[in-house]
């Protein structure tokens, strides 16, 4: 069963969060802050971390991540970043992966559909089967 | 042709009643082609939202403020050394600003498409018309208070700047897609096959806004160029009633131009070839465009192509030279394209005239690809 952390200041997002990739088949394991994440990660070693952002300013997931892959030196570790911050500063650019400015696997914007969560976290843990085309 | 142009702001698709609703009409269809285009990406430097700080936006409004406030500008920052970057810096230094900075995370400007002595010539001539090189250098920090008064390395170093452009790259745009529920790739843009088709089969998505495989092994491609939009354009609008095109993927080519200086390439570097694995031979040619090379007009035209060692096929080349260098820039992407070899490149009948090419004898192309066949003989006769 492959273990998710979710590092997130939003309570009620972190229980759905839960139930829902619980149901799914996945082992859930929750943090509300930067530095519980980080406990988390050295602790129990998860297969794949969601990170929100903003906990509560703006660059603690950024800052996260940078840490994830160059002092802890986890450069395998999937890193999905989940954030309001571009609806939330109305900017006119956007945050992507970026090997040397943000080095995560996957920017997606809140809200989200869960399903679409749960696809890529199939997709890099290489547990994704796509349906085959049946007309071809 | 019968073709209607409604300008307005698309605020949602009906995906089960075929409608496509503005703020003031509504229009039916059997099929749709998204082209929502692209954003700027950010990196998240703190700093990045001060007054000062530019995105490169495809928006009048925003450039002409950009452009404004430029007049009035000492010191100008640029993030990111590829051609956006050292384009912009070329045209802001040429219209007068003191000083103008262009930081690059890389060893090298352009090194994500260039092998690096086509990087260093660039970076040797942009330093000859004014503009200052940072490169392996990493922003840490946009300073200043409300107003970006300079920018901070990782070495600490600090650069000052009244303003800060941001020319890192672009991501898709692909926020209506992701509203009404289409199917959305890893690097964020919208999932297509090579037909352009989205998860939804009378929806077709084409350009920036759309997910990329690269020619070479069929991975992500995170490239983004108005002349692959303009390709996935013909395919998506062909297909649109039948599949007729298929895209074979993103070779990337592009070129750019600083001065009298300009840079082309197709396909792979010599660098991004053995990365990707490929066992690699790569020959030079240095000619004269025009015969005998002392005519007005005549530019010394350096091409590199780079094969892979057993098949002999063309991985990629690049070109440096004057304003010819893009036409030629093109003809070594039909041969990446088509996967021609060393030999059928040597074979290749070039149509020449003293003023407009190289001499007959003396074609880039071929005789690079003559002195790369040579060097696969010399390999094999040692072996």
């Amino acid at each position: 069963m492959s273990r998710l952390l979710f590092i997130d200041d939003d309570i009620d997002f972190l229980e759905v969060m839960t139930l829902f990739f619980e149901k799914n088949g996945y082992d859930v394991e929750t943090a509300t802050t930067p530095e519980a994440g980080k406990k988390r990660i050295i602790d129990h070693k998860p297969d794949l971390v969601v990170l929100d952002v903003m906990m509560p300013s703006e660059f603690e997931g950024f800052e996260l991540a940078r840490e994830i892959r160059e002092d802890m030196k986890l450069t395998d570790l999937p890193i999905i970043i989940l954030s309001c911050i571009h609806d939330r500063k109305q900017v006119p650019y956007r945050f992507a992966p970026d090997k040397d400015y943000l080095p995560v696997d996957v920017f997606l914007d809140k809200p989200v559909n869960p399903d679409v969560l749960l696809e890529k976290v199939k997709s890099l843990l290489g547990e994704y089967r796509e349906e085959p085309s049946h007309n071809l | 042709m019968n073709m209607d142009l409604h300008i307005g702001l698309v605020k949602d698709i009906d995906r089960s009643k075929k409608l496509v609703r503005t703020e003031t009409e509504e229009f039916s269809y059997d099929k749709l082609i998204l082209g929502t285009g692209s954003y700027p990406a950010m990196p998240p430097i703190p700093g990045h939202d001060k007054k000062g700080v530019f995105a490169v936006l495809k928006d009048i409004s925003y450039l002409t403020d950009l452009q404004e406030k430029l007049k009035s500008a000492k010191n100008v920052v640029v993030i990111g050394g590829g051609f956006i970057g050292i384009e912009i810096s070329d045209e802001i230094k040429k219209s007068g600003v003191e000083n103008v900075s262009v930081i690059e995370i890389a060893e090298h400007c352009l090194s994500q498409s260039y092998d690096e002595e086509f990087c260093v010539e660039m970076e040797e001539h942009l330093r000859s018309r004014g503009v200052n090189i940072y490169t392996g250098s990493k922003v840490v920090s946009i300073d200043g208070g409300e107003q970006v008064d300079g920018v901070t390395l990782s070495t600490d170093e600090t650069i000052p700047a009244d303003i800060v452009i941001l020319g890192i790259g672009a991501v898709a745009n692909s926020d209506l897609a992701k509203k009404i529920g289409l199917r959305i790739g890893l690097t964020g843009g919208i999932v297509v096959d090579r037909a352009m088709r989205t998860s939804d089969p009378d929806i077709f998505a084409c350009g920036d806004c759309a997910e990329k495989v690269s020619f070479f092994g069929g991975n992500s491609s995170a490239l983004r160029l108005a002349s692959i939009a303009t390709l996935e354009a013909r395919v998506a609008g062909a297909n649109v009633f039948g599949i007729k095109r298929e895209t074979p993927g993103t070779v990337g080519v592009w070129g750019t131009a600083v001065g009298e200086l300009a840079l082309g390439t197709a396909g792979l570097t010599e660098k991004m070839a053995k990365a990707h694995g490929y066992n690699v031979i790569s020959a030079v040619n240095e000619s004269v465009n025009r015969h005998p090379g002392k005519l007005p007009g005549a530019a010394k035209i350096r091409i590199k192509l780079v094969f892979e060692a057993n098949s002999g096929i063309l991985l990629g080349g690049q070109v440096r030279g004057d304003a010819s260098t893009g036409e030629i820039m093109n003809a070594i992407s039909a041969c990446v394209q088509n996967r021609m070899t060393a030999e059928q490149i040597a074979m290749f009948q070039s149509g020449t005239h003293p003023l407009i090419t190289a001499s007959p004898i003396a074609y880039g192309i071929v005789n690079a690809a003559e002195a790369a066949i040579g060097k696969m003989v010399k390999i094999k006769e040692s072996a």
